[in-house]
C-alpha cells in the first residue's frame, strides 16, 4: 500500500497565509508576534489564578464562617448549593471575560500587523 | 430491574447509534473525511458532540456513586472535570487548533521537528486512551450484570463491536453526528429520572429521613493532599486527553475553537447539576446503596427503589440507555483518535490502514478489562487524568507558550512523568487500595511538577536544539486567521 500525506487541500487561502507567515518573519513582524503572545498569556494566567482563587475561597468560607455550611435553602444544605452548582457559573463567567478579552488583542495585534 | 426493558434500551441505543453512524458513511468519502470531518462541523454540533465524547462512564455513573460515598469531598470531581475545560480554553484551544495538526503527534513533530518526540508522543497517547477506555468497559460490564443478570463480558464486548462498526464504517464525520446525538440522549436520560424523582419527593412532602451529613460507609475523608492532588490532575489532565483535542481541529479557525469550548462549559455545567442531585437524593433517601457495594450503579438502581412500578421500570429503562450512550461516545471517541495516531505512524495512512488501527485500538484494552478489576469508575478516571497531566500536558503547555523548548527536553520530561506516575500507579495497584498511602495513590501533585521541570530544565541544557522552525511555528500557532472574506 502507498503513504498518503493526509493534508487540507492546497488552496488559495493556504498560499495566502504562507506568504503572511514569511513576511512576519521579519524583525518587526517578529516583534508584533512576541508582543501578542506575551498579551495573550498573561491573560489567560490572570485569568486561570483568578479562577483558582475564587474556587479555594469556597471551601475556606464554608470552614470559617460558623453554621453556613449545615444553613439549608429549601432543605438543600447550603455547602452542596455552592460546591455543586454555584462553582458552574464561575466558570462560564472567567471563559466569557477570557474569550471577550483575547479576542480583543487579536484585533489589536492585527490592526499593528496589517499597517505595515 | 426486568432484564427485557433493559435488554431493550440497550439495543435502541446500540441501533440508533449504528444507523446515524450509516447516514454519516454517505457524506464521508476522502482520507482527510474520515479523520476531522473535513473541518466543516459547526460550533453547537461541534460542542454537542465534545460534551458527549467528554461525559464518559466515570462522569454519569462514576460521580453519583463517589458523591453517595463522600458526600461533600467528591463534589470536587464534577468541578475538576468542567474546570479542566476552562484550562484547556485558556492555553490549548486556538493554538492547538491554528498550528494545523491533525493529532498530538503532528502538533509535537511540527512544533519541535523531530521525528523522535514524535514517536514518543503517539507511545503516550495511545497508552492514554488504552488506559481510558478499559474503565469505560467496565462500567458497561457493571452495567450489564447489574440490570439484566448477563454475565459482565457481554457488556464489554456489545461496546467494542458497535464502536468497531461505526468508526470502521464511518470515521470521524459520522463519529460527530453520533456524539452529539449521545450528548442530548445523557442529558435527557439522567435529567428526567432526577427530576421525576425530585419532584416526586417534594410533592409526597417526605419528611427527612437522614441528613446527607451522614457517611453511608464510614470510611474516613479525603485529606487536603488528595483533594489538591486531585484538582491538578482533572484541571491539567483534561487538555492533554487525545480524543478531546482531536475535536479543536474540526473548528474552522482559532476563534470558533474558542466559541465551542464556551459552549461546552455550558454543556457540561448543566449535566453535571444531575449526577450531583442524584448523589445528594442518594445519600439522603438511599443510602443503603453504599453499603451493598454497589456505588457506581446508583444512578442505575435509584429509580426503581424511590419510584417503581412501571414508572420506574421506564425511568431505569431511559438511564440504561444514557449509560449505554456514556459507554459508547467515550470509547468511539478515543478510538478514532487512537486509530488516527497508530494508522499514521503504524499502518500508513490510507483508509484501509485506519480501520484495521480502529479495530486494533478497541481490542486491546477489551483483553485489559478482562485482566483487571473495576475499583470506583470516578477514581480510576481520575488517575488516567494524573497520567495525562504528568506526560501530554507539560509537552503541549510548553510547545505552545514557550520558544525553548528543544526536542531533549519534550522527550525527558514525558519520559518522567511517564515513568514516575505509571510507577505510583502500578505500585498502588499491587499493593492494594488499603495499604497505599496518600501521595502514592493519587501522584499528580507531585508528578506534574516533576515532568514540567525536567522538560525545562533538560531544554535550557540543550538550546542549542532549539528547532529552525520555531519563531514560523510559533507565529502560526498565535496570530489570528484572516477573516474568509479578504482571503479571496
Amino acid at each position: 500500500m502507498t503513504r498518503v500525506r493526509v493534508t487540507a487541500p492546497a488552496t488559495a487561502a493556504r498560499a495566502t497565509q504562507e506568504s503572511r507567515e514569511a513576511a512576519l518573519e521579519s524583525d518587526v513582524g517578529q516583534v508584533f508576534v512576541r508582543s501578542l503572545i506575551r498579551s495573550q498569556l498573561r491573560l489567560a494566567l490572570v485569568v486561570a489564578f483568578g479562577f483558582l482563587l475564587i474556587l479555594a475561597a469556597f471551601p475556606l468560607l464554608l470552614a470559617t464562617v460558623p453554621g453556613l455550611a449545615e444553613a439549608r435553602i429549601a432543605g438543600i444544605p447550603f455547602a452542596w448549593l455552592l460546591l455543586g452548582a454555584g462553582i458552574y457559573p464561575v466558570i462560564g463567567l472567567s471563559a466569557w471575560l477570557y474569550i471577550r478579552t483575547a479576542a480583543r488583542n487579536e484585533a489589536r495585534y492585527r490592526d499593528l500587523a496589517g499597517d505595515q | 430491574m426486568n432484564p427485557g426493558v433493559a435488554i431493550t434500551a440497550l439495543a435502541v441505543v446500540s441501533v440508533a447509534t449504528a444507523v446515524i453512524g450509516f447516514y454519516g458513511l454517505r457524506i464521508s468519502r476522502t482520507t482527510g473525511d474520515f479523520y476531522v470531518a473535513s473541518r466543516t462541523v459547526r460550533p453547537w454540533w461541534n460542542a454537542s458532540a465534545i460534551g458527549g465524547e467528554y461525559l464518559s462512564a466515570a462522569s454519569f455513573l462514576g460521580v453519583a456513586g463517589l458523591i453517595l460515598l463522600s458526600g461533600t469531598d467528591a463534589l470536587w470531581f464534577p468541578v475538576g472535570y468542567t474546570a479542566g475545560y476552562l484550562m484547556l480554553l485558556l492555553f490549548v484551544a486556538a493554538p492547538l487548533r491554528r498550528s494545523g495538526a491533525y493529532t498530538i503527534p503532528d502538533f509535537t513533530e511540527a512544533r519541535l521537528d523531530s521525528r523522535a518526540v514524535r514517536k514518543v508522543t503517539s507511545l503516550v497517547v495511545v497508552l492514554v486512551g488504552w488506559l481510558y477506555i478499559v474503565p469505560q468497559l467496565q462500567g458497561a460490564a457493571l452495567t450489564i450484570r447489574i440490570t439484566t443478570g448477563l454475565p459482565s463480558w457481554v457488556g464489554s464486548v456489545a461496546v467494542v463491536v458497535v464502536v468497531c462498526l461505526t468508526v470502521v464504517a464511518g470515521g470521524m464525520r459520522s463519529i460527530t453526528f453520533v456524539q452529539a446525538f449521545q450528548y442530548w440522549l445523557k442529558l435527557t436520560a439522567l435529567a428526567v429520572p432526577v427530576l421525576f424523582i425530585v419532584f416526586m419527593l417534594a410533592g409526597s412532602g417526605t419528611p427527612e429521613l437522614s441528613p446527607p451529613a451522614v457517611n453511608p460507609t464510614g470510611a474516613p475523608p479525603a485529606g487536603l493532599y488528595q483533594g489538591v492532588s486531585l484538582m491538578v490532575a482533572l484541571l491539567f489532565g483534561t487538555l492533554g486527553l487525545p480524543h478531546v483535542l482531536v475535536r479543536f481541529y474540526t473548528n474552522p479557525d482559532g476563534q470558533s475553537a474558542r466559541r465551542t469550548t464556551l459552549i461546552v462549559l455550558g454543556l457540561l455545567s448543566v449535566f453535571y447539576l444531575f449526577p450531583t442531585a442524584c448523589g445528594l437524593v442518594a445519600r439522603m433517601f438511599a443510602p443503603d446503596l453504599a453499603r451493598s457495594g454497589q456505588a457506581d450503579a446508583v444512578v442505575l438502581l435509584l429509580p426503581g427503589k424511590l419510584v417503581g412500578g412501571t414508572a420506574g421500570e421506564l425511568l431505569s429503562a431511559l438511564v440504561v440507555a444514557g449509560a449505554f450512550a456514556a459507554f459508547l461516545s467515550t470509547t468511539s471517541g478515543l478510538v478514532v483518535s487512537l486509530a488516527g495516531v497508530i494508522s499514521q505512524d503504524v499502518l500508513g495512512a490510507g483508509v484501509n490502514g485506519f480501520r484495521l488501527a480502529a479495530v486494533v485500538s478497541a481490542v486491546v484494552p477489551l483483553g485489559f478489562a478482562f485482566l483487571t478489576d473495576s475499583f470506583t469508575l470516578a477514581g480510576s478516571v481520575g488517575l488516567v487524568f494524573a497520567f495525562t497531566a504528568s506526560t501530554v500536558c507539560p509537552v503541549l503547555l510548553l510547545g505552545i507558550w514557550w520558544r525553548g523548548l528543544t526536542d531533549a527536553g519534550a522527550i525527558a520530561g514525558m519520559v518522567t512523568g511517564g515513568l514516575l506516575c505509571g510507577g505510583a500507579m502500578i505500585t498502588s495497584a499491587v499493593a492494594g487500595a488499603g495499604n497505599t498511602p496518600g501521595w502514592l495513590a493519587q501522584p499528580a501533585a507531585w508528578s506534574v511538577p516533576a515532568a514540567f521541570a525536567v522538560m525545562v530544565v533538560v531544554s535550557l541544557a540543550t538550546a542549542g536544539r532549539v528547532p529552525q522552525t520555531m519563531a514560523r511555528v510559533m507565529t502560526r500557532l498565535h496570530t489570528p486567521e484572516r477573516p474568509l472574506a479578504t482571503e479571496r
